[in-house]
Protein backbone atom coordinates (compact mmCIF):
# COMPACT_ATOMS: atom_id res chain seq x y z
CA UNK A 1 0.00 0.00 0.00
CA UNK A 2 2.88 2.20 -0.95
CA UNK A 3 0.10 4.51 -2.89
CA UNK A 4 -2.57 4.51 0.19
CA UNK A 5 0.28 6.36 2.33
CA UNK A 6 0.90 8.46 0.34
CA UNK A 7 -2.03 9.97 -0.52
CA UNK A 8 -2.88 10.11 3.21
CA UNK A 9 0.01 12.65 3.68
CA UNK A 10 -1.99 14.89 0.78
CA UNK A 11 -3.75 17.43 2.16
CA UNK A 12 -7.11 17.40 0.51
CA UNK A 13 -8.40 21.19 -1.23
CA UNK A 14 -10.67 21.24 -3.83
CA UNK A 15 -8.67 22.83 -6.10
CA UNK A 16 -6.52 19.61 -6.27
CA UNK A 17 -8.23 17.05 -6.77
CA UNK A 18 -7.06 14.12 -8.96
CA UNK A 19 -9.07 13.75 -12.44
CA UNK A 20 -11.42 10.87 -12.41
CA UNK A 21 -10.32 10.02 -15.36
CA UNK A 22 -7.20 9.36 -14.29
CA UNK A 23 -8.57 6.74 -11.42
CA UNK A 24 -10.71 5.12 -13.88
CA UNK A 25 -8.04 4.24 -16.33
CA UNK A 26 -5.83 3.16 -13.01
CA UNK A 27 -8.73 0.52 -12.36
CA UNK A 28 -8.93 -0.39 -15.91
CA UNK A 29 -5.69 -0.60 -17.24
CA UNK A 30 -3.29 -0.67 -14.70
CA UNK A 31 -0.69 1.55 -13.47
CA UNK A 32 1.43 2.01 -16.96
CA UNK A 33 -1.97 3.56 -18.97
CA UNK A 34 -1.82 5.57 -16.09
CA UNK A 35 1.50 7.06 -16.09
CA UNK A 36 0.93 7.54 -20.14
CA UNK A 37 -2.17 9.03 -19.54
CA UNK A 38 -0.76 11.09 -16.27
CA UNK A 39 1.56 12.61 -19.67
CA UNK A 40 -1.00 13.69 -21.89
CA UNK A 41 -3.01 15.46 -19.31
CA UNK A 42 -2.18 18.25 -16.68
CA UNK A 43 -4.98 18.13 -13.77
CA UNK A 44 -3.59 15.79 -11.01
CA UNK A 45 -0.66 15.19 -13.03
CA UNK A 46 2.29 15.24 -10.88
CA UNK A 47 0.60 13.91 -7.93
CA UNK A 48 -0.35 10.56 -10.28
CA UNK A 49 2.98 10.54 -11.56
CA UNK A 50 4.08 10.47 -7.86
CA UNK A 51 1.60 7.71 -6.97
CA UNK A 52 2.30 5.09 -10.05
CA UNK A 53 6.19 5.58 -9.80
CA UNK A 54 5.64 3.33 -6.41
CA UNK A 55 4.14 0.32 -7.86
CA UNK A 56 0.57 -0.87 -8.99
CA UNK A 57 -2.05 1.13 -7.43
CA UNK A 58 -4.36 -1.11 -4.94
CA UNK A 59 -8.16 -1.06 -5.83
CA UNK A 60 -8.77 0.43 -2.37
CA UNK A 61 -6.99 3.77 -3.24
CA UNK A 62 -8.44 3.99 -6.65
CA UNK A 63 -11.97 3.75 -4.39
CA UNK A 64 -10.33 6.50 -2.08
CA UNK A 65 -9.80 9.24 -5.37
CA UNK A 66 -13.14 7.88 -6.79
CA UNK A 67 -14.69 9.35 -3.58
CA UNK A 68 -12.54 11.98 -3.41
CA UNK A 69 -14.23 12.72 -6.74
CA UNK A 70 -17.26 13.07 -5.70
CA UNK A 71 -16.88 15.11 -2.47
CA UNK A 72 -15.11 17.36 -4.70
CA UNK A 73 -18.27 17.86 -7.24
CA UNK A 74 -20.53 17.86 -4.21
CA UNK A 75 -18.81 20.22 -2.04
CA UNK A 76 -19.10 22.96 -4.87
CA UNK A 77 -22.86 22.54 -5.27
CA UNK A 78 -23.93 22.51 -1.64
CA UNK A 79 -25.56 25.56 -0.05
CA UNK A 80 -23.93 27.75 -2.77
CA UNK A 81 -26.67 30.00 -1.76
CA UNK A 82 -25.45 30.84 1.69
CA UNK A 83 -23.03 33.65 1.89
CA UNK A 84 -20.75 31.59 4.53
CA UNK A 85 -19.76 29.16 1.52
CA UNK A 86 -18.71 32.40 -0.87
CA UNK A 87 -15.56 31.98 1.46
CA UNK A 88 -12.76 29.20 0.05
CA UNK A 89 -12.04 28.47 3.66
CA UNK A 90 -15.65 27.37 4.33
CA UNK A 91 -16.06 25.21 1.51
CA UNK A 92 -12.59 23.49 2.13
CA UNK A 93 -13.79 22.93 5.81
CA UNK A 94 -16.52 20.80 3.81
CA UNK A 95 -13.97 19.12 1.97
CA UNK A 96 -11.79 18.12 4.44
CA UNK A 97 -14.52 16.96 6.90
CA UNK A 98 -15.95 14.42 4.10
CA UNK A 99 -12.82 12.95 3.24
CA UNK A 100 -12.23 12.85 6.69
CA UNK A 101 -14.97 10.15 6.89
CA UNK A 102 -13.70 8.20 3.85
CA UNK A 103 -11.40 6.99 6.59
CA UNK A 104 -13.93 5.87 8.77
CA UNK A 105 -14.68 2.02 8.86
CA UNK A 106 -17.84 1.01 6.66
CA UNK A 107 -18.42 4.60 5.12
CA UNK A 108 -19.23 4.96 1.86
CA UNK A 109 -19.43 9.00 0.43
CA UNK A 110 -23.10 9.15 -0.98
CA UNK A 111 -24.87 11.75 -2.33
CA UNK A 112 -26.98 14.13 0.09
CA UNK A 113 -24.00 13.54 2.72
CA UNK A 114 -22.80 16.99 2.27
CA UNK A 115 -26.34 18.52 2.63
CA UNK A 116 -26.14 16.62 6.46
CA UNK A 117 -22.40 18.27 6.88
CA UNK A 118 -22.83 21.73 6.05
CA UNK A 119 -24.82 22.77 9.09
CA UNK A 120 -22.50 21.28 11.32
CA UNK A 121 -19.89 23.26 9.22
CA UNK A 122 -21.96 26.70 9.56
CA UNK A 123 -22.66 26.29 13.55
CA UNK A 124 -19.57 25.23 14.87
CA UNK A 125 -16.75 27.07 14.47
CA UNK A 126 -14.36 24.36 15.65
CA UNK A 127 -13.60 21.74 12.60
CA UNK A 128 -13.51 19.21 15.13
CA UNK A 129 -16.86 19.46 16.27
CA UNK A 130 -18.46 19.96 13.30
CA UNK A 131 -16.26 16.28 12.35
CA UNK A 132 -18.03 14.52 15.33
CA UNK A 133 -21.46 16.48 15.26
CA UNK A 134 -21.64 15.20 11.66
CA UNK A 135 -19.91 11.60 12.34
CA UNK A 136 -22.81 10.90 14.83
CA UNK A 137 -25.65 12.14 12.61
CA UNK A 138 -24.55 9.52 10.32
CA UNK A 139 -24.31 6.78 12.60
CA UNK A 140 -28.52 7.84 12.91
CA UNK A 141 -28.68 7.59 9.38
CA UNK A 142 -26.27 5.54 8.09
CA UNK A 143 -28.88 2.94 7.20
CA UNK A 144 -30.47 5.12 4.99
CA UNK A 145 -27.00 5.82 2.10
CA UNK A 146 -26.43 1.77 2.33
CA UNK A 147 -26.30 0.27 -0.97
CA UNK A 148 -26.93 -2.96 -1.77
CA UNK A 149 -26.55 -2.63 -5.67
CA UNK A 150 -30.22 -3.55 -5.96
CA UNK A 151 -31.57 -1.43 -3.12
CA UNK A 152 -30.95 1.94 -1.10
CA UNK A 153 -31.23 1.33 2.54
CA UNK A 154 -33.83 4.41 2.44
CA UNK A 155 -36.31 2.59 0.40
CA UNK A 156 -37.20 0.11 3.58
CA UNK A 157 -38.63 3.25 5.06
CA UNK A 158 -40.58 4.62 2.12
CA UNK A 159 -41.97 0.32 2.53
CA UNK A 160 -43.26 2.07 6.00
CA UNK A 161 -44.12 5.30 4.50
CA UNK A 162 -46.69 3.30 2.47
CA UNK A 163 -48.36 1.46 4.54
CA UNK A 164 -49.03 4.08 6.94
CA UNK A 165 -50.23 6.53 4.49
CA UNK A 166 -52.57 3.85 3.54
CA UNK A 167 -53.59 3.70 7.47
CA UNK A 168 -54.08 7.07 7.48
CA UNK A 169 -55.09 8.66 4.17
CA UNK A 170 -56.18 5.42 2.32
CA UNK A 171 -58.02 7.75 -0.35
CA UNK A 172 -54.30 10.14 -1.01
CA UNK A 173 -52.59 6.22 -0.99
CA UNK A 174 -55.34 5.03 -3.63
CA UNK A 175 -54.38 7.90 -5.58
CA UNK A 176 -50.86 8.15 -5.90
CA UNK A 177 -50.79 3.96 -5.79
CA UNK A 178 -53.07 4.67 -9.35
CA UNK A 179 -50.65 7.19 -10.65
CA UNK A 180 -47.37 4.81 -10.31
CA UNK A 181 -46.41 6.73 -7.22
CA UNK A 182 -47.10 3.64 -4.81
CA UNK A 183 -43.63 3.16 -4.37
CA UNK A 184 -42.98 6.42 -2.55
CA UNK A 185 -39.92 6.96 -4.55
CA UNK A 186 -40.86 10.85 -4.66
CA UNK A 187 -40.33 11.17 -0.98
CA UNK A 188 -37.18 9.81 -0.74
CA UNK A 189 -35.27 13.43 -1.30
CA UNK A 190 -36.99 14.20 2.27
CA UNK A 191 -35.85 11.32 4.19
CA UNK A 192 -32.16 11.13 2.58
CA UNK A 193 -31.16 14.53 3.01
CA UNK A 194 -33.38 14.61 6.07
CA UNK A 195 -35.70 17.79 4.88
CA UNK A 196 -32.99 19.91 4.24
CA UNK A 197 -34.48 20.78 0.63
CA UNK A 198 -37.88 21.09 1.76
CA UNK A 199 -37.61 23.62 4.67
CA UNK A 200 -35.16 27.05 4.40
CA UNK A 201 -32.08 26.27 5.70
CA UNK A 202 -33.33 27.48 9.26
CA UNK A 203 -36.03 26.01 9.24
CA UNK A 204 -34.74 22.59 8.66
CA UNK A 205 -32.29 23.39 11.25
CA UNK A 206 -34.97 23.94 13.60
CA UNK A 207 -36.97 20.98 12.48
CA UNK A 208 -33.82 18.57 12.86
CA UNK A 209 -33.64 20.12 16.56
CA UNK A 210 -37.14 19.13 17.14
CA UNK A 211 -36.28 15.44 15.69
CA UNK A 212 -33.47 15.28 17.63
CA UNK A 213 -35.94 16.19 21.17
CA UNK A 214 -38.74 14.34 19.80
CA UNK A 215 -36.63 10.89 19.33
CA UNK A 216 -34.34 10.84 22.12
CA UNK A 217 -33.44 8.05 24.27
CA UNK A 218 -30.66 8.08 27.44
CA UNK A 219 -29.55 4.66 25.65
CA UNK A 220 -28.58 6.55 22.18
CA UNK A 221 -25.77 7.71 23.22
CA UNK A 222 -24.73 3.98 24.63
CA UNK A 223 -26.09 2.96 21.31
CA UNK A 224 -23.93 5.14 18.98
CA UNK A 225 -20.57 4.72 21.35
CA UNK A 226 -21.20 0.60 21.65
CA UNK A 227 -21.08 0.22 18.08
CA UNK A 228 -18.82 1.86 15.53
CA UNK A 229 -20.49 3.41 12.16
CA UNK A 230 -22.00 1.06 9.76
CA UNK A 231 -23.90 -1.35 12.69
CA UNK A 232 -27.83 -2.08 12.09
CA UNK A 233 -30.48 -1.65 14.51
CA UNK A 234 -29.45 -2.04 17.73
CA UNK A 235 -31.55 -3.38 20.76
CA UNK A 236 -30.45 -1.78 24.04
CA UNK A 237 -29.51 -4.44 26.84
CA UNK A 238 -27.96 -3.00 29.25
CA UNK A 239 -30.72 -3.76 31.73
CA UNK A 240 -31.46 -0.81 33.67
CA UNK A 241 -34.94 0.48 33.35
CA UNK A 242 -35.10 3.93 31.80
CA UNK A 243 -37.41 6.29 32.99
CA UNK A 244 -39.75 7.39 30.72
CA UNK A 245 -39.78 11.13 31.67
CA UNK A 246 -36.16 11.22 30.15
CA UNK A 247 -37.50 10.13 26.72
CA UNK A 248 -38.48 12.37 23.75
CA UNK A 249 -42.03 12.44 23.22
CA UNK A 250 -42.11 10.37 19.95
CA UNK A 251 -39.87 7.70 21.83
CA UNK A 252 -42.50 7.68 24.92
CA UNK A 253 -45.34 6.89 22.47
CA UNK A 254 -43.53 4.24 21.44
CA UNK A 255 -42.73 2.92 24.84
CA UNK A 256 -46.18 3.32 26.07
CA UNK A 257 -46.68 0.80 23.03
CA UNK A 258 -44.50 -1.79 23.73
CA UNK A 259 -41.92 0.16 22.23
CA UNK A 260 -39.74 -2.59 20.61
CA UNK A 261 -41.95 -3.79 17.83
CA UNK A 262 -40.15 -2.88 14.28
CA UNK A 263 -42.69 0.70 14.11
CA UNK A 264 -40.91 1.39 17.19
CA UNK A 265 -37.65 1.27 15.58
CA UNK A 266 -38.99 3.69 13.22
CA UNK A 267 -37.37 6.91 12.75
CA UNK A 268 -39.66 9.88 13.00
CA UNK A 269 -38.86 11.38 9.71
CA UNK A 270 -41.05 8.67 7.90
CA UNK A 271 -43.95 10.22 9.99
CA UNK A 272 -43.15 13.71 9.31
CA UNK A 273 -43.01 12.43 5.49
CA UNK A 274 -46.40 11.25 6.03
CA UNK A 275 -47.47 14.72 8.14
CA UNK A 276 -46.22 16.49 4.77
CA UNK A 277 -48.28 14.57 2.42
CA UNK A 278 -50.98 15.02 4.53
CA UNK A 279 -50.96 18.65 4.50
CA UNK A 280 -50.68 18.48 0.76
CA UNK A 281 -52.99 15.80 0.53
CA UNK A 282 -55.88 17.98 -1.02
CA UNK A 283 -53.57 19.34 -3.81
CA UNK A 284 -52.32 16.10 -4.74
CA UNK A 285 -55.62 14.86 -4.45
CA UNK A 286 -57.12 17.48 -6.89
CA UNK A 287 -53.90 18.70 -9.10
CA UNK A 288 -51.91 15.56 -9.79
CA UNK A 289 -52.89 13.35 -12.67
CA UNK A 290 -49.88 11.70 -13.37
CA UNK A 291 -46.82 10.86 -11.20
CA UNK A 292 -45.00 14.01 -12.90
CA UNK A 293 -47.62 15.98 -11.02
CA UNK A 294 -46.85 14.72 -7.98
CA UNK A 295 -42.88 15.07 -7.83
CA UNK A 296 -43.38 18.40 -9.16
CA UNK A 297 -45.93 19.12 -6.43
CA UNK A 298 -43.57 18.04 -3.45
CA UNK A 299 -40.70 19.60 -4.89
CA UNK A 300 -42.14 22.97 -5.40
CA UNK A 301 -42.69 22.98 -1.61
CA UNK A 302 -38.89 24.12 -1.31
CA UNK A 303 -38.29 26.16 1.69
CA UNK A 304 -42.35 26.97 2.64
CA UNK A 305 -42.76 24.48 4.55
CA UNK A 306 -43.37 24.94 8.87
CA UNK A 307 -41.38 23.29 11.08
CA UNK A 308 -43.50 23.12 14.36
CA UNK A 309 -46.67 22.41 12.40
CA UNK A 310 -45.21 19.57 10.33
CA UNK A 311 -43.83 18.48 13.71
CA UNK A 312 -47.02 17.98 15.56
CA UNK A 313 -48.44 16.66 12.53
CA UNK A 314 -46.20 14.04 12.53
CA UNK A 315 -47.35 13.07 16.08
CA UNK A 316 -50.89 13.21 15.55
CA UNK A 317 -50.11 10.80 12.55
CA UNK A 318 -48.05 8.86 15.09
CA UNK A 319 -50.41 8.68 17.53
CA UNK A 320 -52.97 7.45 15.09
CA UNK A 321 -51.17 4.94 13.64
CA UNK A 322 -50.18 2.93 16.65
CA UNK A 323 -53.72 2.91 17.40
CA UNK A 324 -54.97 2.39 14.34
CA UNK A 325 -51.97 -0.54 13.88
CA UNK A 326 -52.90 -2.55 17.07
CA UNK A 327 -56.54 -3.25 15.68
CA UNK B 1 -55.65 23.89 -16.26
CA UNK B 2 -57.11 20.98 -18.03
CA UNK B 3 -60.94 20.40 -17.01
CA UNK B 4 -62.96 17.55 -16.91
CA UNK B 5 -64.39 18.42 -20.41
CA UNK B 6 -61.97 16.35 -22.17
CA UNK B 7 -60.68 19.20 -24.02
CA UNK B 8 -56.93 18.89 -22.98
CA UNK B 9 -54.22 22.05 -23.49
CA UNK B 10 -51.97 20.59 -25.06
CA UNK B 11 -52.16 18.40 -28.51
CA UNK B 12 -49.28 16.23 -27.45
CA UNK B 13 -47.27 14.83 -24.32
CA UNK B 14 -44.27 13.61 -24.52
CA UNK B 15 -41.92 12.42 -21.43
CA UNK B 16 -38.48 13.51 -21.70
CA UNK B 17 -35.52 11.85 -19.52
CA UNK B 18 -32.23 13.56 -18.53
CA UNK B 19 -29.17 11.33 -17.88
CA UNK B 20 -25.64 11.21 -17.74
CA UNK B 21 -22.97 11.87 -15.06
CA UNK B 22 -22.87 13.13 -11.33
CA UNK B 23 -22.17 17.18 -12.34
CA UNK B 24 -22.63 17.33 -15.86
CA UNK B 25 -24.89 19.75 -15.88
CA UNK B 26 -28.21 17.91 -16.35
CA UNK B 27 -30.42 20.38 -13.86
CA UNK B 28 -28.48 22.93 -14.79
CA UNK B 29 -29.49 22.74 -18.72
CA UNK B 30 -33.07 21.40 -17.40
CA UNK B 31 -33.39 24.66 -16.04
CA UNK B 32 -31.75 26.44 -18.40
CA UNK B 33 -34.46 25.41 -21.11
CA UNK B 34 -37.40 26.06 -18.64
CA UNK B 35 -36.93 29.37 -17.06
CA UNK B 36 -33.91 30.85 -18.62
CA UNK B 37 -31.88 31.62 -15.81
CA UNK B 38 -28.54 29.72 -14.65
CA UNK B 39 -28.15 29.36 -10.78
CA UNK B 40 -25.59 27.31 -8.93
CA UNK B 41 -28.06 24.16 -7.78
CA UNK B 42 -27.70 21.32 -5.39
CA UNK B 43 -27.03 17.55 -6.28
CA UNK B 44 -29.95 16.01 -7.48
CA UNK B 45 -31.14 13.67 -5.00
CA UNK B 46 -33.08 10.51 -6.58
CA UNK B 47 -35.39 12.81 -9.24
CA UNK B 48 -36.80 16.24 -10.32
CA UNK B 49 -39.26 17.04 -12.73
CA UNK B 50 -40.28 19.94 -14.83
CA UNK B 51 -42.78 20.97 -17.42
CA UNK B 52 -41.98 23.04 -20.47
CA UNK B 53 -45.00 24.14 -23.34
CA UNK B 54 -43.47 24.70 -26.89
CA UNK B 55 -45.56 25.02 -30.15
CA UNK B 56 -43.87 23.69 -32.73
CA UNK B 57 -45.94 24.00 -36.25
CA UNK B 58 -49.06 24.30 -35.10
CA UNK B 59 -48.80 21.19 -32.40
CA UNK B 60 -49.35 22.29 -28.89
CA UNK B 61 -46.44 20.10 -26.70
CA UNK B 62 -46.37 19.87 -23.20
CA UNK B 63 -43.04 18.30 -22.25
CA UNK B 64 -42.68 16.24 -19.00
CA UNK B 65 -39.02 16.54 -17.93
CA UNK B 66 -37.55 13.75 -15.52
CA UNK B 67 -33.82 14.82 -14.35
CA UNK B 68 -32.29 12.28 -12.63
CA UNK B 69 -29.53 11.41 -10.22
CA UNK B 70 -26.38 11.16 -11.72
CA UNK B 71 -25.10 8.90 -8.62
CA UNK B 72 -24.07 5.55 -8.82
CA UNK B 73 -25.95 4.73 -6.03
CA UNK B 74 -29.28 6.67 -7.16
CA UNK B 75 -29.30 4.27 -10.46
CA UNK B 76 -31.45 1.43 -8.60
CA UNK B 77 -34.14 4.13 -8.27
CA UNK B 78 -33.56 5.99 -11.21
CA UNK B 79 -34.18 2.87 -13.04
CA UNK B 80 -38.17 2.94 -12.98
CA UNK B 81 -38.23 6.80 -14.81
CA UNK B 82 -37.17 5.04 -18.31
CA UNK B 83 -40.41 3.42 -18.65
CA UNK B 84 -42.56 5.10 -21.45
CA UNK B 85 -40.00 7.77 -22.28
CA UNK B 86 -40.64 8.93 -25.80
CA UNK B 87 -36.88 11.13 -25.59
CA UNK B 88 -33.77 10.37 -23.54
CA UNK B 89 -31.21 12.77 -23.45
CA UNK B 90 -27.51 11.48 -22.43
CA UNK B 91 -25.34 14.12 -21.10
CA UNK B 92 -21.66 14.70 -20.68
CA UNK B 93 -19.69 17.62 -19.85
CA UNK B 94 -17.30 18.42 -22.64
CA UNK B 95 -14.70 19.02 -19.81
CA UNK B 96 -14.35 15.71 -18.19
CA UNK B 97 -13.35 13.54 -20.53
CA UNK B 98 -14.80 10.79 -17.89
CA UNK B 99 -18.18 11.78 -18.09
CA UNK B 100 -17.80 10.57 -22.20
CA UNK B 101 -16.76 7.43 -21.67
CA UNK B 102 -18.83 6.78 -19.50
CA UNK B 103 -21.87 7.03 -21.84
CA UNK B 104 -21.03 4.18 -23.68
CA UNK B 105 -19.62 2.08 -20.25
CA UNK B 106 -22.96 2.56 -18.28
CA UNK B 107 -25.23 4.84 -19.58
CA UNK B 108 -26.08 3.11 -22.68
CA UNK B 109 -26.18 -0.05 -21.22
CA UNK B 110 -29.02 1.35 -19.12
CA UNK B 111 -30.89 2.75 -21.66
CA UNK B 112 -30.72 -0.74 -23.40
CA UNK B 113 -31.99 -2.25 -19.91
CA UNK B 114 -34.65 -0.03 -18.98
CA UNK B 115 -36.19 1.72 -21.57
CA UNK B 116 -39.28 -0.25 -22.71
CA UNK B 117 -39.70 2.54 -25.76
CA UNK B 118 -38.49 0.59 -29.13
CA UNK B 119 -38.46 3.75 -30.82
CA UNK B 120 -37.72 6.07 -27.96
CA UNK B 121 -35.22 8.96 -29.58
CA UNK B 122 -31.81 9.26 -27.98
CA UNK B 123 -29.98 12.70 -28.03
CA UNK B 124 -26.60 12.98 -27.18
CA UNK B 125 -25.55 16.42 -25.27
CA UNK B 126 -22.16 17.70 -24.80
CA UNK B 127 -22.49 20.45 -21.92
CA UNK B 128 -20.56 23.48 -20.63
CA UNK B 129 -19.04 24.13 -24.11
CA UNK B 130 -18.49 28.16 -22.48
CA UNK B 131 -15.27 26.52 -20.78
CA UNK B 132 -13.72 25.74 -24.55
CA UNK B 133 -10.04 26.15 -23.03
CA UNK B 134 -10.60 23.17 -20.88
CA UNK B 135 -12.38 21.21 -23.67
CA UNK B 136 -11.42 17.41 -22.95
CA UNK B 137 -13.84 15.74 -25.59
CA UNK B 138 -13.56 17.18 -28.90
CA UNK B 139 -16.58 17.54 -31.55
CA UNK B 140 -15.92 15.07 -33.74
CA UNK B 141 -16.00 12.54 -30.96
CA UNK B 142 -19.04 13.54 -30.24
CA UNK B 143 -20.91 13.09 -33.45
CA UNK B 144 -18.95 9.69 -33.73
CA UNK B 145 -20.47 8.42 -30.82
CA UNK B 146 -23.61 9.73 -31.90
CA UNK B 147 -23.46 7.80 -35.43
CA UNK B 148 -22.34 4.60 -33.41
CA UNK B 149 -25.72 4.48 -31.53
CA UNK B 150 -27.92 6.20 -33.48
CA UNK B 151 -28.97 9.42 -31.22
CA UNK B 152 -28.93 13.13 -32.10
CA UNK B 153 -25.95 15.20 -31.27
CA UNK B 154 -25.55 19.02 -29.66
CA UNK B 155 -23.34 20.96 -27.78
CA UNK B 156 -24.68 23.31 -25.69
CA UNK B 157 -24.51 25.16 -22.70
CA UNK B 158 -26.39 26.00 -19.96
CA UNK B 159 -24.38 28.54 -19.33
CA UNK B 160 -24.36 30.88 -21.71
CA UNK B 161 -27.63 28.97 -22.90
CA UNK B 162 -26.24 28.60 -26.62
CA UNK B 163 -28.01 25.84 -28.17
CA UNK B 164 -29.98 24.56 -24.93
CA UNK B 165 -33.84 25.39 -27.17
CA UNK B 166 -32.05 23.63 -29.92
CA UNK B 167 -31.15 20.67 -28.02
CA UNK B 168 -35.13 20.37 -26.79
CA UNK B 169 -36.81 20.99 -30.09
CA UNK B 170 -34.40 18.75 -32.42
CA UNK B 171 -35.17 16.09 -30.08
CA UNK B 172 -38.95 16.60 -30.21
CA UNK B 173 -39.05 17.43 -34.23
CA UNK B 174 -37.43 13.52 -34.24
CA UNK B 175 -40.24 12.66 -31.87
CA UNK B 176 -43.21 14.42 -33.84
CA UNK B 177 -41.93 12.58 -37.10
CA UNK B 178 -41.90 8.91 -35.15
CA UNK B 179 -45.68 7.89 -35.88
CA UNK B 180 -45.07 5.32 -32.96
CA UNK B 181 -43.88 8.45 -30.36
CA UNK B 182 -46.63 10.33 -31.52
CA UNK B 183 -49.46 7.98 -30.95
CA UNK B 184 -48.24 7.45 -26.91
CA UNK B 185 -48.18 10.96 -26.79
CA UNK B 186 -51.05 12.13 -28.38
CA UNK B 187 -54.00 13.25 -25.82
CA UNK B 188 -56.41 11.24 -27.76
CA UNK B 189 -54.13 7.98 -27.35
CA UNK B 190 -54.58 5.24 -25.93
CA UNK B 191 -56.48 4.40 -23.37
CA UNK B 192 -56.02 0.97 -22.87
CA UNK B 193 -54.00 -1.05 -19.98
CA UNK B 194 -54.67 1.55 -17.63
CA UNK B 195 -55.56 0.61 -14.24
CA UNK B 196 -57.85 3.67 -13.74
CA UNK B 197 -61.32 4.43 -13.68
CA UNK B 198 -63.21 6.18 -16.78
CA UNK B 199 -64.33 9.24 -14.65
CA UNK B 200 -60.03 10.00 -14.86
CA UNK B 201 -59.19 8.55 -18.09
CA UNK B 202 -59.94 11.92 -19.89
CA UNK B 203 -57.55 14.01 -18.19
CA UNK B 204 -54.84 11.00 -17.94
CA UNK B 205 -54.08 12.30 -21.77
CA UNK B 206 -50.09 11.26 -20.69
CA UNK B 207 -48.11 8.75 -21.79
CA UNK B 208 -48.48 7.03 -18.65
CA UNK B 209 -51.29 5.29 -20.06
CA UNK B 210 -48.96 2.82 -21.08
CA UNK B 211 -46.53 2.52 -18.22
CA UNK B 212 -48.38 0.51 -15.78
Amino acid sequence: MEGSRLISKKKCSPTDRPSLRLCKCALKHGPISVVYKVSTNSNGSVFFKKLTSRGPVDKKVIQWLLSLHQIGLDVNRTDRSLEFYEKKENLSKLWDILCLCLDRPRCRLCQGMSDLCSPMIVLLEDEADSFFCFERLMRRLRGNFRSTGRSVGVEAQLTYLSSITQIIDPKLHQHLDKLGGGDYLCAIRMLMVQFRREFSFCGSLYLWEMIWALEYDPDLFHVYEAHQCGSEKVEVSNGKPKSMSQCGKYERQNMRNGGKSTEGRLPISVFLVASVLKDKSSKLMTEARGLDDVVKILNDMSGNLDAKKTCSGAIKIHKKYLRKAKK
Amino acid sequence: MGSSSGQPEFDYLFKVLLIGDSGVGKSSLLLSFTSNTFDDLSPTIGVDFKVKYLTIGEKKLKLAIWDTAGQERFRTLTSSYYRGAQGIIMVYDVTRRETFTNLSDIWAKEIDLYSTNQDCIKMLVGNKVDKESERAVSKKEGIDFARVYGCLFLECSAKTRVNVEQCFEELVLKILETPSLTAEGSSGGKKNIFKQNPAHTSNASSSYCCSS
